[in-house]
């Protein structure tokens, strides 16, 4: 009993060699099978080819892109809202009462909303800025507390930020976006200096840190100043007054939205069933967005790779029923000798899988190539082929091979003996 | 007649096959009975469609009778199935074909190294390499079929169905696509086969060989029409001569 037990394991190592070693016979006879056919082989293994190159080509860009969006989203910070004053397009001009979002509603949501961390109004508003003899056209000048930077992640990295004091005093400071400094021909000196935005003069406090552009969109080409100020300047937005407002973490961000949501309602008294004046854009939202692009991309990624896997699956049977036709005889002999049809099976599989596998390396091959030239776009976001969309693509091309090898390889496996070994 | 006999390594009972061609049926085994022992060298002969390939193959586990039994060794072999069928073709018996059937792109040892990669035999290179040393093949192992000449061939196929110490050797018609000269030589490979002590069987169509074994059945229209038995005629060639004296 003991002895037996004792054995146990030995038997068992010696089956898994033996194992392994007819499976490496097996994929060495598809080697040279393959070697033998070079021409045939590429050829109909061009679908796979084709398959694997778009699931790494796709995959790797949708990812490139997805990281991209995730990475940027994040810097901007993912916990805090846009509330707008919106009216719903089915409403125009239905005798709605114009429509209100004031520095009041804003105190109302800062002081009820408990799922709110920090709150800011964002009066937004382009005017030109000029400093010394240059001028810079079109500057989005944002008008906001201090709390914006941290809201969005966005601080000055020289000189400071105004304070709540110059905040509420409305007072002429500002702080420049990096892009300024190019625009106006001028170095970091200009803090402690004046511009002129508009008809006004604006103390310089600081410089805010560079954070690129996304999509060509330049976001240091921005001039922030108080909103109170920003009001001052343009007193015409004091009823369409945006905000932003952050979460207190990522976990109360639905909460929080239907807080602003409940407190607005009732301050601009909306019945039930009315739609709402305001729109709350959430930034987490913006991930779930890029999610559909993902997944039509994966859609269209789907339907490539299904019809070519297809068609090159086809091609791979056909080649495997000719080669079974071709080497019917050696089919013959192997089962004379011993082979079961078992044996038989797997062989032809694996040579079908082999195939395919190759297809796919030469597909990997591919993608690489194809991901890297996109790569060398200017504009392109930073791409990498990721390891898993490898094994996606060698995992689809070696399943195809076991689908379509399967017809061929059965054939081969159900011959007589006898009657193979008569073929002519 | 008894399966039990120690001695008996084939017997057939009342074996008959039949093959359907088209809404005809062709007997081409209509009823054979025999039994042949251990170490026995026995030639086949008859003409041209009589069944002597029927039923090597039948022998060979190659194809199972339509009716009667065979008794290899013994155990009744005439209703196992697929898997044990090529097992026993893998272990016990030695086919050697009239057209060589080596693999091509494959070396002389690889293809006497397949039975033993089905039946998962150990030691397989030595094997081979010592089945190639019996058939005077050593100096020929990495050469591929296309670089052998046929007598060659046939030689390796012979150590391919050696490989495995079969207790048969089926050879059906191993001289047809030869020379004389040739033939003459793989013959003497199977005298000294048998003087070791090897049971083997050939399908043959020349008297020449025939009158090397020690039994020559004759087959007619798929029945036996004679079964003799002969001390063996003196070997002509002197490779077969030395191989009978050593
Ligand atoms: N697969 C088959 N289908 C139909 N008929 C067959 C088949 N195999 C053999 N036969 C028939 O069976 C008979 C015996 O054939 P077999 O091949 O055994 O003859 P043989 O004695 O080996 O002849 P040869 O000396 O020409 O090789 C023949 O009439 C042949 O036509
Ligand atoms: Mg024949």
């Amino acid at each position: 009993m003991i002895g037996r037990i004792l054995r146990f394991p030995g038997r068992l190592v010696r089956a898994s060699t033996s194992t392994l070693l007819r499976t490496g016979q097996n994929v060495l006879t598809a080697f040279v099978q393959i070697w033998a056919n070079k021409g045939r082989s590429v050829l109909t293994t061009l679908g796979i080819v084709i398959a694997v190159t778009s699931i790494i080509t796709v995959v790797s860009l949708v990812d490139g892109f997805g990281q991209y969006l995730t990475k940027m989203l994040r810097g901007y910070g993912t916990q805090y809202m846009i509330v707008n004053p919106y009216v719903p397009p089915a409403m125009r001009g239905r005798g709605m009462r114009r429509v209100t979002l004031n520095i009041r509603d804003i105190e109302a949501v800062r002081t009820e909303c408990t799922d709110l961390r920090r709150i800011t109004p964002f009066v937004f508003a382009q005017a030109e800025v000029a400093y010394a003899s240059e001028t810079a056209e079109d500057i989005p000048i944002r008008g906001v507390t201090e709390h914006y930077q941290t809201i969005r992640n966005f601080f000055v990295d020289a000189g400071r930020f105004f304070g709540p004091v110059d905040v509420d005093n409305g007072a002429y400071v500002c702080v420049l976006g990096r892009s300024l400094l190019q625009l106006l021909e001028c170095d970091e000196s200009i803090i402690g200096d004046y511009v002129q935005i508009g008809d006004a003069r604006f103390l310089v406090l600081g410089l805010l840190q560079s954070k690129g552009s996304v999509f060509g969109d330049d976001q240091d080409k921005t001039v922030m100043i108080p909103y109170t100020t920003s009001l001052k300047l343009w007193p015409e937005r004091r009823d369409q007054v945006p905000f932003l407002a952050e979460a207190i973490d990522e976990d109360h961000i639905g909460s929080a939205e239907a807080q602003i949501n409940r407190v607005l309602r009732e301050r601009h008294t909306i019945q039930a069933g009315q739609p709402d004046d305001f729109r709350i854009d959430r930034q987490d939202q913006e991930l779930k967005q890029f999610d559909k692009v993902r997944n039509i991309a994966t859609g269209v990624l789907a339907g490539i790779v299904s019809i070519s896997l297809l068609v090159g699956g086809i091609g791979i049977m056909n080649v495997m029923l000719v080669s079974v036709t071709e080497r019917t005889r050696e089919i013959g002999l192997r089962k004379s000798v011993g082979g079961r049809r078992r044996d038989i099976l797997t062989q032809f599989l694996t040579e079908a899988v082999v195939l395919c596998t190759f297809g796919g390396a030469i597909g990997v091959g591919f993608g690489y190539v194809l991901t890297n030239l996109a790569a060398l776009h200017p504009q392109m976001v930073e791409v990498q082929v990721s390891s898993w969309s490898v094994v996606l693509g060698i995992g689809f091309s070696a399943g195809t091979g076991v689908v379509f090898g399967l017809v061929p390889a059965f054939k081969a496996a159900i011959l007589h003996p006898i009657d193979a070994l008569r073929h002519e | 007649m008894i399966a039990g006999d120690a001695q008996t390594v084939i017997q057939l009972i009342d074996v008959e096959k039949n093959y359907r061609v088209g809404t005809e049926i062709v007997r081409a085994l209509r009823g054979v009975s025999l039994s042949i022992n251990e170490n026995e060298y026995v030639a086949i002969m008859g003409p041209s469609g009589s069944g002597k390939s029927t039923m090597m193959n039948i022998l060979g586990c190659l194809d199972i009778a339509s009716r009667g039994s065979y008794l290899l060794s013994g155990h009744d072999v005439s209703r196992l199935s697929q898997s044990k069928l090529a097992r026993i073709r893998g272990t016990r018996i030695g086919f050697v074909f009239q057209t060589f059937e080596l693999l091509p792109r494959t070396t002389a040892l690889k293809n006497v190294q397949l039975p033993m990669m089905y039946a998962q035999t150990s030691n397989k290179k030595r094997r081979a390499l010592a089945a190639l040393e019996r058939v005077g093949l050593t100096d020929r192992a990495t050469h591929r079929p296309n670089q052998l000449s046929g007598g060659q061939k046939q030689r390796v196929a012979i150590a391919r169905a050696l490989a495995q110490e079969p207790d048969i050797i089926l050879a059906d018609e191993p001289t047809g696509n030869l020379d004389s000269k040739t033939g003459d030589e793989i013959m003497a490979i199977f005298d000294s086969l048998h003087t070791e002590g090897q049971t083997i069987i050939v399908v043959t169509h020349e008297e020449g060989i025939a009158a090397r074994c020690h039994r020559v059945i004759r087959l007619l229209d798929g029945r036996i029409a004679s079964d003799t038995r002969q001390t063996p005629a003196p070997a002509t060639n002197p490779i077969q001569e030395k191989a009978t004296v050593a």
